[in-house]
């Protein structure tokens, strides 16, 4: 890929890493909390994020020279707002069953600080390539903390994963639950999920020093 | 060009410029799709009325509808009358499945207006099903669904559905495990009303008591459950006068 | 009564933080010392103050189903609700533009301190949602949609004061560093969050006026039945 220089890919490594819009930038919480109770969730909302972060990054990249100053909150707004309600209205005529699952998630994506934040930190100051990989980077970054969640989540609280029951039936006792096993039903609940990505925030910072913030 | 992006004149321009494609672009993808999603909608609505009596393609745990091929033939088939209760006048419709929940609820808050109660009667293996849909609030948004009952008024089988309830908490009332549980629930006690609540302390995992009034509510959906609760219980009380004349 | 009953259930039942978990971005960023969340906090209740009330008009007189009676009986039958997102961010965005300037004319360092997080604002999804859970829970009146305003904001203040305050205080405390900062306050939420899902249990009343329905619906059911069926022989005959 010679369109690509070690730049650009450091846009798509760093948002894995050490620049991850969740843990390090802190943008994109609510969704994380909101959408993570059970991972197939966590993977339609990182699939759409992924989707309007890079169209709107790369439109707004190509209208930095022309929005005015004074609305450039409104006018990233309406670009973002006007990206998922395609989206939907796609979605709704050709893919009736998906995009009931999607609608759900639909004013959570336009209220995603993640897509503003990079719109303000990035695409008003770079080119539309650089800009869209930056979007699908971050999109990228922002969907692996919402699986290891999604997935904790859905395995400690309900016992399955992406609806499968993986370890046993709870009602019938099969499986771990015939050793008493239970639910953690808490795991369902928003403060766990801070906690969740409290505990991945350590593990990052501890692997890697440079992240450690000063007193 | 030396425009001044700065300047109030080009801010208007630019924000007009901006409203007039915005709302061109979604005004004609809108109109081009509407009919498309008109028809999405209709064929949902009856592939769920089906899916309350019974009719559906389910597999062990998942909810599966009649095929969308298929379901204009299976709701007639099915489907024997559909009737539209006002006050005490009713009426044969066969557009009654058509009739906006939403917006009835919304006319019947202006006085004087009586709102129109649709009813669909199905039958299927030689037992007469009463189908009522209902919609109430979850914790987000809207939920909805539709209710199926026999002539002795025992629930037979449940659709619900929602607009935005949490995924894997409150979007649960849709799954297998909590529909599957009202059939054979009852919510009249003789002549009294008692709904049936979503409850935590129901101590009946399996739902295995029919005549408690009671489903055992989802791990982490309270508000749903009880938005779910006061829905059924709204709902099926203003459909009671017409259903105890057919209760034998 | 009903608006002193409001005001409290915004602020410490339907907290926008503790209990819907909304505006988290900022409140988990902005909160390393007291005077910013201070300053956050309050453009916040401010924001909040004046879109609430505003989006409740545009609600109540263009957006509504039926909303739009007062042009003339034939246009009742628009419904507008689906731009009701468009057009209350469009709203909450002009305000927060408004506030941005007037920050940064007149306080610099708040300015400088609060970043990227003030134009954030705009997508602070408690203000969104405070203008949603008005329309969702159909607030009433012009007055009770202020006040639902400035309650939502007040709770929201309060909570990342709180969270400041602790933050500041756990500077000197022996944290793993590895959890400094916003590892312990991600999990410090998490905690206060959940010892605030006390404050659910004081929803309770209003069950007793539900047994007095039943009885009365009986009789009327008796006589309409009578009615119905009567009505049904003679459609029959």
């Amino acid at each position: 890929m010679g369109l690509l220089s070690k730049k650009d890919l450091k846009l798509i490594t760093d948002p894995l890493a050490d620049n991850n819009p969740i843990t390090i930038q802190v943008l994109g919480i609510c969704s994380a909390l909101a959408i993570t109770a059970e991972l197939k969730a966590s993977i339609v909302m990182s699939v759409a994020v992924l989707f309007v972060m890079g169209l709107g990054n790369l439109t707004i990249s190509l209208m930095r020279n022309i929005i005015p100053p004074k609305i450039r909150i409104i006018a990233q707004l309406i670009v973002v707002a006007t990206l998922v309600i395609i989206v939907d209205l796609v979605l709704k005529a050709y893919a009736y069953e998906l995009s009931k699952t999607l609608s759900v998630f639909v004013g959570l994506i336009i209220t995603n600080c993640i897509i503003m934040g990079r719109f303000e930190a990035f695409a008003l100051a770079n080119g539309p390539l650089r800009s869209f990989i930056d979007g699908i980077g971050n999109a990228l970054g922002y969907a692996l903390i919402l699986i290891i969640v999604g997935f904790f989540r859905e395995l400690l609280g309900s016992g399955s994963l992406l609806g499968f029951k993986v370890l046993g039936d709870s009602i019938e006792k099969t499986g771990v639950y015939a050793y008493g096993y239970e639910n953690n039903g808490f795991m369902l609940l928003a403060p766990m999920a801070l906690i969740t990505v409290g505990i991945i925030i350590w593990i990052q910072r501890s692997r890697n020093e440079a992240l450690i913030e000063d007193n | 060009m030396a425009k001044n992006i700065e300047s109030n004149l080009y801010t208007m321009l630019f924000t007009t410029g901006m409203v007039v494609i915005v709302g061109a672009l979604l005004a004609f993808l809108s109109s081009s799709l509407k009919d498309k999603i008109t028809e999405n909608k209709r064929i949902e609505k009856q592939q769920n009325i089906l899916y309350a009596m019974g009719v559906n393609e389910n597999d062990k745990n998942s909810v599966i509808f009649v095929s969308k091929d298929k379901v204009a033939s299976e709701f007639s088939k099915y489907i024997t009358k559909q009737l539209v209760i006002t006050g005490t006048d009713v009426v044969e419709d066969d557009k009654a499945y058509l009739i906006d929940l939403k917006k009835e609820t919304a006319a019947a808050k202006i006085e004087g207006y009586t709102r129109r109660l649709p009813l669909f009667m199905g039958m299927k293996d030689n037992i007469q099903y009463y189908i009522i849909p209902v919609r109430g609030k979850g914790l987000w948004d809207a939920i909805w669904g539709y209710v199926a009952v026999d002539n002795q008024l025992v629930v037979q089988g449940v659709y619900f559905d929602h607009a935005g309830e949490t995924p894997g908490l409150g979007s649960n009332i849709k799954e297998r495990f909590f529909m599957d549980d009202f059939k054979g629930e009852h919510f009249l006690d003789g002549d009294l009303f008692k709904g049936i609540s979503v409850s935590k302390g129901n101590s009946d995992p399996k739902n295995l008591d029919k005549e408690d009034f009671e489903v055992d509510a989802i791990a982490g959906s309270t508000i749903t459950g009880d938005g779910l609760a006061a829905m059924l219980k709204k709902d099926l009380k203003m459909y009671l006068p017409y259903l105890k004349t057919i209760k034998q | 009564m009903e608006h002193l009953e409001l005001f409290f259930k915004a602020i410490f039942i339907d907290n926008m933080v503790f209990a819907t978990f909304l505006g988290m971005c900022s409140y988990l960023a902005v909160s390393k010392k007291v005077s910013t969340a201070v300053g956050l906090g309050v453009a916040v209740i401010f924001v909040m103050a004046i879109t609430v009330p505003l989006n409740w008009l545009l609600d109540t007189y263009i957006l509504k189903d039926g909303a739009l009676a007062w042009l003339g009986p034939e246009y009742a039958v628009y419904d507008l609700s689906f731009l009701s997102f468009i057009m209350f961010i469009a709203t909450i965005a002009t305000m927060v533009q408004l506030v941005e300037i007037i920050v940064e004319k007149f306080s610099p360092s708040l300015y400088n301190s609060l970043g990227i997080f003030l134009p954030l604002i705009a997508v602070n999804c408690a203000i969104l949602g405070g203008s949603l859970f008005m329309q969702s829970r159909e607030i009433q009146t012009l007055g009770l949609a202020f006040n639902y305003g400035v309650s939502s904001g007040i709770g929201w203040f309060l909570a990342i004061i709180a969270i400041a305050a602790i933050r500041e205080k756990i500077r000197y405390s022996n944290v793993p560093p590895p959890l400094r900062g916003l590892g312990i306050t991600f999990i410090i939420t998490g905690l206060m969050a959940i010892g605030f899902m006390s404050f659910g249990g004081m929803l309770t009343g209003g069950e007793e006026e539900e047994a007095k329905e039943t009885e009365t619906v009986k009789v009327e059911v008796v006589k309409e039945a009578i009615d119905v069926a009567n009505n049904e022989k003679e459609t029959k005959e």
